[in-house]
Parts: structure tokens; sequence; C-alpha cells
């Protein structure tokens, strides 16, 4: 019966649920999913790490290559950061090149990751001018059920921190490159940026409520494409707030909505900084 | 190669670190010795001719990896790891002419950092296009494609790491996978693979021996990948890399049905659980469901006695 | 037709000049410049749309962004898609179902508070073309210079030296946030600072907005 009224009167449907104050999944509003995080689980890839938010799951994976610096930036490397949706995550996507929204999720999540400073690019260079690490982090989306900005921030962090340079010996007279790949540092990450999405639902014209962690579902249900706020920290600074879509916010939401982040924030950096204990940092 | 403007690029000239490590200057002799050592025992301490899946812990399979998909499957085989979605039948596009049988569309792609040696491209290339044409060739005979006529049903794959026979472990999660969506189908789909080195034969093949066997410069080198629907006896497909003497393939042949038959089992059980599974988490969530149910019902009746009364 | 704005309140804006119908061939079309910060949107719409992107419901909103090379980018894609969701909030949708309204920017000049600038002129082009709006939006640029201070609507020169850039959309009816992105890292006292100064100086577009709506109604008769 649930069933059939969910898929005649869906607005009504999610309207009665909002009423009683739960969700679809039976969550309270401010309630998020439970995060589960595994690293170093593939072993071709140079760092990688396995993150599951509720269904959502994303598998990032690093890989370590070595170019010339650009020739305006000498002493900078390079941190290239993808997400890709393929097909097989939803049945919203088609086969084929990134869609828009691929491309979007993309851009929010290299920002984050750039403007929380978390990596300095001049430690990721080996000699100036001549040689610098490339590092590929490639995010890919196994299931979207939402939120995926947060699982793709957790799986990129989570890599970094167990990522091991090789050490280069690089001879400036002869230009030759020597990897020795038993010999490796740990990369320098500052602080540890945390994002926390919500949908933004418009309760019978007047009344705003935020759903924290929200399912594919409930974003479908709040308009927009994808999470329609996203807020990010490094080490109690704000480093990224995108507001897109669904209802608007008033001054009270927003407060609201930074303070649920900051706790999220909270319990996800212990979440990583348990799961990086247990299983220790090196390879 | 174009630059691709839907995502973010490296520096063109990149090039992996690992060119620049001692073990990328091994020669191929010193590559094949590494294989096996004096005993013939492989790397991963297995006889030549033991299959990983053979093993309980090796081999790990489930369904209902992906929830937005109709079924899914995931597939670990030692260290490659595969997962498979399929998804509800539907419409062709751009299509005019009537169907009678339903068709199935098959993507294989590797994640970016799936291989050991180099960093996958985004955009597909000659082998991934070559496993999925394999794959919905090995697919094809085991679905009831004519339940579906003018339909199509979309099979993809995604491996997230590459350690040796891939194709193998596609096709069984493919198979999971569409059982799991409750896709009619004639039998149960194994597949197995081997690589072929002169007189030695590898089953179930790492990367690394597929790459040797792929650059052998013996008489007999290859890759035969087979799959098999058990119950009517049939191999549905039979995919070879290299070449080898007709004696070398009937003898591969008899090995890899043996090995597929023996694959079976696995997959029943990981059938059945899945089922009972199901069927008791369907239990669960409309116990759950109920008691919200209530509440809800009381609001509508609620607000019909409000609609009635005015 | 040009419209000058300075000084009102102890808010400053940077000068907003405005030309509607820019482009003759398009529903509508406007030419907004903020400071030395140019753009210029044109709207097309509602229009026929091929069978797989209509919508039963409400029409679909397609927004063009191309920037000065004329290169597609992934940042591109994300900038239309803020457009995309702001307008889509203020579009009465539903009123044109199965149909397309087609919105294609060109960036011009882009001295800071870009972005801005492009989703104001993007509300000045829809008022032109005719579409039916819920309400209209406006756009308000602020900067966080290196002391923590708040920069109202920053010029090239103070962006220089910001180490973050916030840019906020509010709706005209009670000045709630519709679309809010930043752009490096910053306090939440910053953060809320800005947001309230945004919210009193969008005041100032409105006002702007009416002021050549009504010359422009004037020489329309």
């Amino acid at each position: 019966m649930s069933e059939v009224y969910k898929l005649i009167h869906p607005v009504k449907h999610f309207n009665d649920y909002i009423s009683i104050k739960t969700r679809l999944d039976g969550r309270n509003f401010d309630e998020h999913r439970n995060i589960k995080l595994n690293v170093n689980s593939i072993k071709t890839a140079d760092a990688s790490a396995v993150v599951k938010c509720g269904n959502t799951t994303v598998v990032c994976g690093i890989k370590l290559e070595l170019a010339v610096p650009k020739a305006e930036e000498p002493d900078l490397g390079f941190l290239i950061t993808n997400v890709e949706l393929p097909a097989l995550c939803s049945s919203k996507y088609r086969p084929g090149p990134p869609s828009d929204y691929a491309q979007v999720i993309n851009n929010i999540v290299s920002e984050i990751i750039k403007n929380s400073k978390c990596i300095d690019l001049k430690d990721l260079c080996i000699v100036p001018d001549k040689l610098a690490w490339v590092v590929y982090c490639d995010m890919v989306c196994i299931d979207h059920d939402g939120s995926l900005v947060d699982a793709c921030i957790i799986a990129l962090i989570a890599s970094f921190k167990t990522l091991l340079l090789p050490s280069v010996n690089y001879d400036t007279e002869t230009e030759e490159i020597k990897v020795e790949t038993n010999e490796r540092i740990n990369l320098k990450i500052h602080g540890l940026p945390v994002a926390t999405s919500f949908a933004v639902y418009e309760h019978f014209q007047s009344q705003i409520i935020l759903l924290t962690d929200p399912t594919n579902y409930e974003e479908e249900m709040c308009g927009g494409n994808g999470s329609n706020l996203i807020i990010s920290y490094n080490k109690g600074l704000l480093c990224g707030i995108q507001k897109l879509g669904g209802g608007s916010l008033s001054t009270e939401n927003n407060e609201e909505a930074i303070r649920l982040a900051e706790q999220h924030t909270i319990a996800v950096e212990k979440v990583i900084n348990a799961c990086l204990e247990g299983k220790g940092t090196n390879k | 190669m174009p630059l691709d403007f839907r995502r973010f690029n490296g520096p063109e000239d990149s090039v992996s670190y690992k060119i620049y490590t001692k073990d990328y200057l091994k020669t191929y002799d010193e590559q094949l010795k590494d294989l096996y050592d004096e005993n013939g025992k492989r790397k991963d301490g297995r006889e030549l001719n033991e299959a990983r899946s053979m093993c309980m812990f090796c081999m790990f399979a489930r369904t209902d990896m992906v929830s937005q998909a109709k079924g899914s499957a995931y597939v670990e085989l030692r260290k490659t790891k595969v997962v498979c979605s399929v998804f509800d039948p539907r419409e062709i596009p751009h299509q005019n002419e009537f169907r009678q049988l339903g068709q199935l569309y098959c993507e294989v792609k590797f994640a970016p950092f799936s291989c050991p040696r180099k960093r996958r491209p985004y955009v597909p290339d000659v082998e991934e296009k070559a496993l999925s044409v394999a794959l919905r060739q090995a697919l094809e005979p085991a679905v009831c494609r004519h339940f579906f006529p003018n339909y199509q049903i979309d099979v993809l794959i995604y491996i997230l790491e590459h350690d040796g026979s891939c194709l193998a472990a596609a096709i069984n999660a493919a198979g999971l996978a569409l059982a799991n969506a409750a896709v009619p189908m004639f039998d149960i789909i194994t597949s197995c693979s081997v690589a072929v080195i002169g007189n030695k034969m590898f089953i179930d093949p790492t990367e690394i021996e597929e790459h040797i066997a792929k650059n052998s410069t013996e008489v007999n080198h290859g890759i035969i990948t087979m799959s098999v629907l058990s119950q009517l006896k049939q191999i549905s497909d039979f995919t070879q890399i290299g070449s080898m003497d007709v004696e070398c393939v009937t003898k591969v042949m008899e090995v890899l049905l043996k090995e597929c038959e023996i694959i079976v089992p696995n997959i029943q059980r990981v059938l059945v659980v899945d089922v009972v599974k199901n069927f008791e988490l369907k239990k669960h969530l409309e116990a759950e469901t109920k008691k919200r149910e209530e509440i809800l019902k009381k609001k509508m009746d609620e607000w019909r006695s409000l609609l009635n009364g005015q | 037709m040009v419209t000058d704005m300075k000084d009102v309140q102890d808010f400053k804006l940077k000068p907003m000049k405005c030309e509607f119908n820019f482009l003759s061939k398009s529903d509508g079309s406007a030419i907004l410049s903020q400071g030395d910060t140019v753009s210029l949107v044109s709207v097309n719409g509602p229009l026929d749309i091929k069978m797989t992107s209509q919508r039963i419901d409400k029409s679909t909103l397609e927004v063009l962004f191309s920037n000065k090379n004329g290169k597609p980018s992934v940042e591109n894609r994300y900038k239309e898609n803020i457009v995309k969701q702001t307008c889509e909030a203020a579009i009465l949708g539903s009123l044109y179902p199965r149909t397309g309204i087609n919105v294609t920017i060109q960036e011009l000049e882009d001295y800071g508070g870009f972005l801005a600038c492009t989703l104001n002129c993007t509300c000045l082009a829809l008022l032109n073309s005719g579409v039916s709006m819920r309400n209209v939006f406006a756009a308000v640029s602020c900067a966080v210079d290196n002391q923590g201070n708040v920069i109202l609507d920053p010029t090239h020169a103070q962006l220089q030296t910001s180490t973050a850039t916030m840019t906020f959309v509010f709706d005209s009816r009670d000045k709630s946030l519709i679309t809010c992105f930043t752009d490096g890292c910053f306090s939440q006292d910053a953060y809320r600072e800005a947001l309230e100064r945004s919210r009193s100086a969008s005041d100032l577009v409105f006002a702007f907005y009416r002021d050549i709506i009504r010359k422009y109604c004037n020489v329309i008769g």
C-alpha cells in the first residue's frame, strides 16, 4: 500500500513523513548515516580508500606520476582530482562522457580541496623546474545514494593520509632519475577537510527543513541537482559553502546548518582517525 | 590526443614513476623465473593448476552491492575486484525495426587506478571494447532474450582492481547480477581462464602471468577464457588470445570445463544466501514501515475528517 | 538608457550600468556592467525542444555559459549550474510545461565579482524577455581581506589581496538566501558579517532594477 501511495502521490507521501518529523528511512532530520571506511584495499593504486555513507559508496585511488613542472610555476607539483560517475552507479546516468552533473560535482570537490589548502603543492615538487610529482586522484562512485560530495571528500582525505611518496634521486648533471620504492615518506596534510551535505525542503511554503546527509530520493524531492547545501570545514575554518537550489534559507536556518555541520565534522574526523589508527599508516 | 574539456587534466607528458625503478628493467627470462619457485609453486603460494576460486577465502562474491540498480554483484578473485550492476529493461533508443530478441548492452570499464603498470585512460580503449564484446557474446546464450523483445538490458561492469582473469570475473559477476535482478536465464553461467606459457598452464592467472603469456616467444602461448552453462553442458563463449596448437587447446578446454563446474556450487550458494537475506530483510522492513504507516494513517484520517466536516 | 548608482545609505556597490535589448534577435537580452566587470545575457523562450528533454510538469531551463576564450571547461559547467539553479527557483516554470527556456551568457570583462554581475544581468534579461517569475533575485559579492575585514563588492585590486570571496543571491520577497558560493578559507564570523551586509546591500540592487524597469516602461509608453 505504502509503495503505491509513494508512486502516485510522491509529494504528499513525502510531506506526510516530514510532518511527523521522520524521514523515509526512519532517521531524524539531523541524523546522518553510518560511515564505513577502509583504506589501502586496492593494491594497484599508490593509496586508496573505500568509503560507504549509508548506501553511497565511493572508491578513491591515487596514482603517482612524474612530470616537469609548469614553466610559470616551477616550484609547484600537480594535484589532479576527478570524480567519476559511471553509468553503473545509478539509473540516472548513461554510459559515455561525464554528464553535466558529474562535472559540477567534480568542480565542487576540487574547489574544496584547493580552498582548504590541506596540501601544499610545493611539497610535491622534487627539483624546481625539473621534476615534480603528479598526484592523480580518481574518485569513483560505485553506488550513488545522495550526499556524494561528503563521501568523495572522506575517501580522498583518507587516501591522502595513507599516501607514501617514494624517494627520488635526481642527478642534475646527467638528468638521470632513480626511484627507490622501499624508502617512502608521508605526504604532509594540513588539517582534515570535511564536507557536510544538506537537502533544503520547503514544507508548506513557509517552513524550511534541513535534512542532513540526504539520500538520492530526498535530494530529488527537494528539487535542484544533488544536495542543496554543502558546508565544508578545515581546522575550524570554513573552506566552502555552496547553496544551490532547494528552499531559501533564512538567518536561523543558516545558523542551524553551520551548527550541524560543525558537529558532523567532529564526528567524521573521529571516524577517519579511528580507521587510520586501526590500520596503521604503513602499507 | 585531444584535450578532455569535461575533466581536469594533468600535464601531458607525465609518466609513471615505476619506469625509473629497478624492477622495470627486468628481462623476459628474469620475469619468467620470478613466476614460480623450484617447487613449482606460484608467487601467491598456489599450485600451477590451482584456481583462486578453489580456496574458500580467495573468491568472494555477493549481490546487492549497488542500491540504485535493479540487480548487482561484486566478485573478488584474490586481488581482482569487479562490480557489476544490471538495470531494468528499457526501450532501445533510435531504432526503427522490430527486434524479436531483447538486446544486451554490455560495457566493461577499468578504473583509472586499476592497473599496476599504467594509468588507464578515461575514454574506452581497445581492450575495454574487446572485453565488452566478449562479455555480450558470453551472456547472450544464457539470457531468455525472447521474453523482452524490442527492449534492452544494460549490464555494466566496473573493474576496480585488475589482477588477471578479469573477463572471467566479469562474466561470473554479470551472471550473478542478472540473477539478482530477476532476469530470466536458462542456466547459471560460470567462467574461468588459463594462461599458457610453453608447456606450463597457469589456471586463473594473475596479471603478471597474463602479461608474460601474451608477450612470450614460445610456440604455445596465450590466454583462453571460456564460459560454460553447466547444466546444459554448453559453452557460451570461448575467447583466445595468442597462439597454441590443437592438442594444447583441447587440453586447456578440458581443464577449463572442470574448473567452471567447480565454481557452480559457489555461485549457487551466493544466490541462495541472497534470496534468504532479501526475504528476511523484507519482513524486517515491512514491520518497521508498518509502525510509521500507522501514524501516517492517523494523520490521513484526521485530514479526511477535517475535509468532510467543512 | 543608463542609470548610475552611488552613495546610497552607507553601503556602496560599484556603479551599475545596464542596457536592455542589446541583441535584436533574442526574446530578451541585457548587458550589465558593475564597475569594470561586464556581462551579456540573452534569453530565448519558451520554445520548442526535443522530446527527450521535455518535462511534463514544467519548462526545461538550459543555460549556456561561454567565457572569453570560448573553450568549454569543467568550471563553466559549474557556473552554468549555479545560474540554472538560481533561475529555476525564480521562474514560474509550471506555466510553460513541455517547453524550453534558453539562457545564453557571454563573458565580456571580468574584473572581480563576475558571477554576481552575471546573475544580476540574467535576472534583468529574464525580466526583459517577459517570462513569468515568482520573484526577482539580486546577487552581491563580498571579499575577506587578510586582516579579516569584510569588503562589499570588491574591486580588482582588493581581490588580489583577499583571502576569500563569497557571493550571495537573495530573493526579493523576504530576502532569504537562494544561492551562495564561496572561494577560499574564512571564519564563521566573517561569513555571518558578509551575509548580513550583502543582505542589506541587495536592497540597492533591487532599487536599481526598479529604476531601470521604470525608465524602460516610460519609453514603451
